[in-house]
């Protein structure tokens, strides 16, 4: 209900040829989709930025994928761990950071491109290739998840067997391994390919300069113009989210095909290889990606927060505080920051209620169309968040209880386009739990409330711990939703900093996007600590 | 302790369009120990999940102490499981990680509110009883495959339930402990004097523990019967192969020849053999099972009148605690065998004999 209400809004937009303005349309028809024509430049841009991004993310997730799990790199452990940081660096820090980096003109590199005595600039961010950059940075982390994990649940025997027949290390690795990993590997592509094109922030900082258009940007942009243009932008909409969903459906089939012929149920230790004098330079490239995919980032937002002026040259006298100090006296970053946390809370905390009862419904009550369910859970991964907030906008206008452009709309949202990404943390785990341990229960004579109190939830519990973290975190940090549904009165602290960084300062920017991330960081520990004292008295 | 019977009848139980059993009936009485066996898919842990409660049957109706706690005639009655007053250990042992081995235990106890002292006493009390005497403060996810056994079995009888059902307790424990196991088990079951309904797919286990057995497949009943019966007189090809290995031999019946209440058979090779056939109706063409350690090999011919064979060793296998022989008989190969060490070598001609006591007619 939550899923098809707006969805079915936005197809009902798309299709309306009246009257722009009126509600509901006036007359139906296919006139916005043959105008889309006038927009092709748009969706090749889109497609160029997403195959280019999704070329480069698969090489680094495959590469990181290999040496992480198949050789004896040191440090691999570590490593492993170190790699969900570019996940948490969130598309929009990237690209503000690669923004201060390599802008054409005040970009780093560029300025000491200038002072070596070179001329114009060496790189230049605001282009498709910089977009792509951006993004295939972030989402290298997602196919390293996704490839590392096909390739340990990989029987090293197979490229031993290789090697006891003679074939040297790389013949092995391109013979055996890759032919082996392909399914997954392909995979993975599909399914980075599938959140590229519904990409919205980094191709909103990096191409509006240029005004370079992807369709999420573009959407955005025939939404907020005066007049907004619905019809157009809701064929649009329609349209990105057909072809996502054709991509949704052949990453689904490319899993369950079963090709998968190395997982097996049997167990083994995945042994790694040893690669000798290689695994130096293999650890160069693990550090190298951390090192322009986090650290760099991270370095560069906190260097421009304390800066009057950011240049590549650091004086004393550009030191300063009065981002912060501006930042924080501001009232509507820190109510918007206030209200991002709320939200954070309200979301996380209704939204494991509700997850964890959906997702317990759907595979421990014999329910006649579990199944369906699912899948109609699945959906918003499906719709990139802008086109589904654009859905939703259209819907709630004509809602009879007004919470449009109220922190409540703003939260129902979140609830929907977190739906996917709670349901499937917290299923892992109730997957995870054999169901005898709560037939067990049952049959010593425990009462439904009493299982539930006394084995179901303790042993959920990390699950739904971390099931909360992702939802906060995720709800905190949102963008492509509430950029086009948060109102003048109830703003929150992302869309915030995409407006501070196109209207005021990029120091105080850059001083907004480190409060939002230490507050998150902030909200965590004091969470913590608080769950860690009411638990202890209660014992265990 | 208190004892229940248990009685199943015309049980079916279907998911969807499959049907996993279909109209068993059988009983269980107070104090005995049944053995559901069969392999797998043949419905004997889905009837155990439908005594227990975690599983709905499609039809009929179970009752446990005289008092239907499942049926789907008017008046329809479904008790849900944990008002059964039932108890059962699972194949996956299902000890809760999340808590200490005397938390496990004790849990039952706690559920039925006993007083604290006394959770503790029966709680240690059990975990004496299956040896796991010290353990009580350990972390349940520590243990290892034997101990987890140990607790789930003590967890599962430490509230005196009226009914104890196992479903493959020993499945996934390695060899050398499953024989262990099974001595205690019984020994175990002997103590508690408790009724106990088992679920295996392995015939040693089964004949080990149990006052009687139930063979399933398909969802039916093969044969009911003790495990002496179950093994020396199987009812058809089905229990006979199932149940250890057999010889079967094909033939026509000679009701001239038949006197003294045995049944006669001749093959298609013209051997006579003389058997039994417990209440069995069977037709012309019939098929006769006998064990192999259940045939005999000797030089000499020895001194009865009927069923000895000559015959020739055509392999030898020795397997430690037998040796297996392969012998020409009559145009086809019998397989013998032998617990005593025994100088017959590959080649040799010898005499075949059986007693007609296990020499069993077969349903088909």
């Amino acid at each position: 209900m939550l899923v098809l209400y707006p969805i079915a809004y936005l197809i009902q937009a798309s299709l309306s040829v009246g009257d722009p303005q009126a509600r509901p349309p006036e007359a139906y028809g296919l006139d916005n989709y043959t105008g889309l024509g006038r927009y092709a430049h748009i969706f090749g841009n889109t497609l160029l930025v997403a195959a280019l991004a999704t070329m480069l993310a698969v090489v680094v997730g495959f590469a990181m994928g290999w040496i992480l799990s198949r050789t004896n790199v040191p440090g691999r452990a570590a490593f492993e761990q170190l790699m969900a940081l570019p996940y948490y660096v969130t598309p929009l820090m990237g690209a503000l950071a690669w923004a201060l980096i390599a802008s054409p003109n005040s970009g780093f590199v560029n300025q000491f491109w200038r002072a070596l005595g070179g001329s114009d600039h060496l790189v230049d961010i605001n282009t498709p290739w910089g977009i792509a950059w951006v993004m295939a940075l972030f989402e290298g982390s997602v196919a390293f998840v996704m490839i590392g994990a096909v390739m340990k649940s990989m029987d090293p025997a197979m490229e031993e067997a290789s090697q006891v027949l003679g074939a040297g290390r790389v013949r092995t690795m391109l013979r055996i391994t890759l032919p082996l990993v392909l399914p997954g590997v392909l995979g993975a592509a599909v399914f980075v390919f599938a959140e590229m094109l519904g990409s919205f922030s980094a191709a909103l900082v990096l191409g509006l300069p240029n005004r370079f258009y992807v369709v999420t940007t573009a959407m955005y942009q025939l939404v907020s113009q005066y007049p907004p243009r619905f019809p157009t932008a809701a064929a649009m909409g329609v349209s990105l989210f057909a072809v996502m969903f054709a991509m949704v459906w052949i990453y689904r089939r490319i899993v369950s095909s079963g090709t998968y012929v190395t997982i097996t149920g049997r167990a083994f230790r995945p042994r790694a290889m040893d690669v000798g004098g290689l695994r130096w330079p293999f650890l160069g490239v693990c550090v190298a990606y951390l090192a322009v995919a986090v650290i760099l980032p991270v370095l560069t937002i906190t260097y421009a927060s304390f800066q009057h002026l950011t240049t590549a040259f650091p004086r004393a006298a550009n030191f300063t505080l009065v981002n912060y100090e501006t930042a924080l006296s501001l009232d509507a970053v820190r109510s918007a920051l206030g209200n991002s946390l709320l939200l954070g809370l309200a979301t996380a905390s209704v939204g494991v209620v509700l997850m964890g009862f959906l997702s317990w419904l759907i595979y421990r009550s014999r329910l006649p169309g579990a199944g369906v369910i699912e899948y109609l859970l699945m959906f918003p991964q499906a719709v990139p968040r802008l086109v589904f907030a654009f859905g939703m906008l259209w819907a709630w206008l004509i809602f009879p209880i007004p919470i449009y452009g109220t922190l409540w709309l703003l939260l129902i949202v979140y609830l929907t386009v977190f739906l996917p990404l709670g349901f499937r943390t917290i299923s892992g785990v109730i997957l995870q739990i054999d169901r005898s341990l709560e037939e067990c229960a049952q049959m010593c004579g425990a009462t439904w409330g009493y299982r539930l109190r006394t084995v179901t939830m303790p042993l959920l519990k990390p699950g739904l711990i971390a099931a909360w973290l992702l939802l906060f975190i995720a709800s905190v940090r949102e963008l492509g939703a509430s950029i086009l549904l948060m109102g003048p009165k109830a703003k929150v602290i992302t869309p915030a900093i995409v407006e501070s960084w196109f209207s005021t300062s990029t120091e105080l920017t850059a001083a907004m996007a480190l409060l939002q991330t230490l507050a998150v960081v902030a909200a965590l520990v004091l969470l913590f600590a608080v769950a860690r004292r009411a638990v202890q008295p209660g014992g265990e | 302790m208190a004892r229940a019977s248990i009685e199943v009848r015309d049980l079916v139980v279907r998911y969807g369009s499959v049907v996993a059993v279909r109209g068993v009936t059988f009983t269980v009485a107070a104090g005995e120990h049944l053995t559901l066996l069969g392999p797998s898919g043949c419905g004997k842990t889905t009837t155990l999940r439908a005594i227990a409660g975690l599983e709905k049957p499609t039809a009929g109706e179970i009752r446990i102490g005289g008092a239907p706690v499942f049926s789907s005639s008017s008046p329809a009655v479904n008790i849900p499981a944990e008002r059964r007053g039932l108890s059962m250990v699972f194949q996956s042992y299902a000890i809760w990680p999340h808590m200490s081995v005397f938390d496990n235990v004790a849990y039952g106890l706690r559920v039925r509110k006993r007083p604290e002292a006394e959770v503790t006493t029966r709680v240690r009390e059990a975990l004496d009883l299956v040896q796991l005497g010290e353990l009580g403060t350990r972390s349940a996810s520590k243990l290892s495959g034997g101990q987890q056994q140990r607790v789930a079995l003590a967890r599962a009888f430490v509230f005196s339930p009226s009914v104890l059902l196992f479903d493959e307790p020993l499945s996934n424990l390695d060899a050398k402990l499953r024989a262990e196991m099974r001595v205690e088990l019984k020994e175990l079951q002997r103590r508690l004097d408790i009724t106990s309904v088992y679920v295996t797919h392995d015939l040693e286990e089964a004949l080990a523990i149990s006052d009687r057995i139930v063979v399933m497949r398909d969802g039916v009943i093969e044969q009911i019967g003790s495990p002496a019966e179950i093994y020396d007189r199987p009812r058809n090809t089905f229990v006979a192969d199932f149940v250890g290995s057999a010889n079967l031999i094909r033939g026509r019946r000679r009701t001239d020849l038949e006197r003294d209440g045995l049944v006669v058979i001749q093959t298609h090779g013209g051997a006579l053999v003389h058997g039994t056939a417990p209440g069995r109706a069977a037709g012309d063409e019939v098929l006769m099972a006998i064990r192999t350690v259940r045939l005999r090999l000797e030089r000499a011919r020895p001194a009865t009148p009927f069923n000895v064979w000559p015959a020739r060793i055509r392999q030898r296998v020795f397997q430690g605690d037998f040796t297996q022989y392969h012998v020409d008989w009559d145009g086809r190969v019998l397989i013998v065998r032998v617990a005593a060490p025994d100088p017959l070598a590959e080649g040799d001609e010898v005499f075949v004999s059986a007693d007609p006591r296990y020499c069993v007619l077969l349903e088909e």
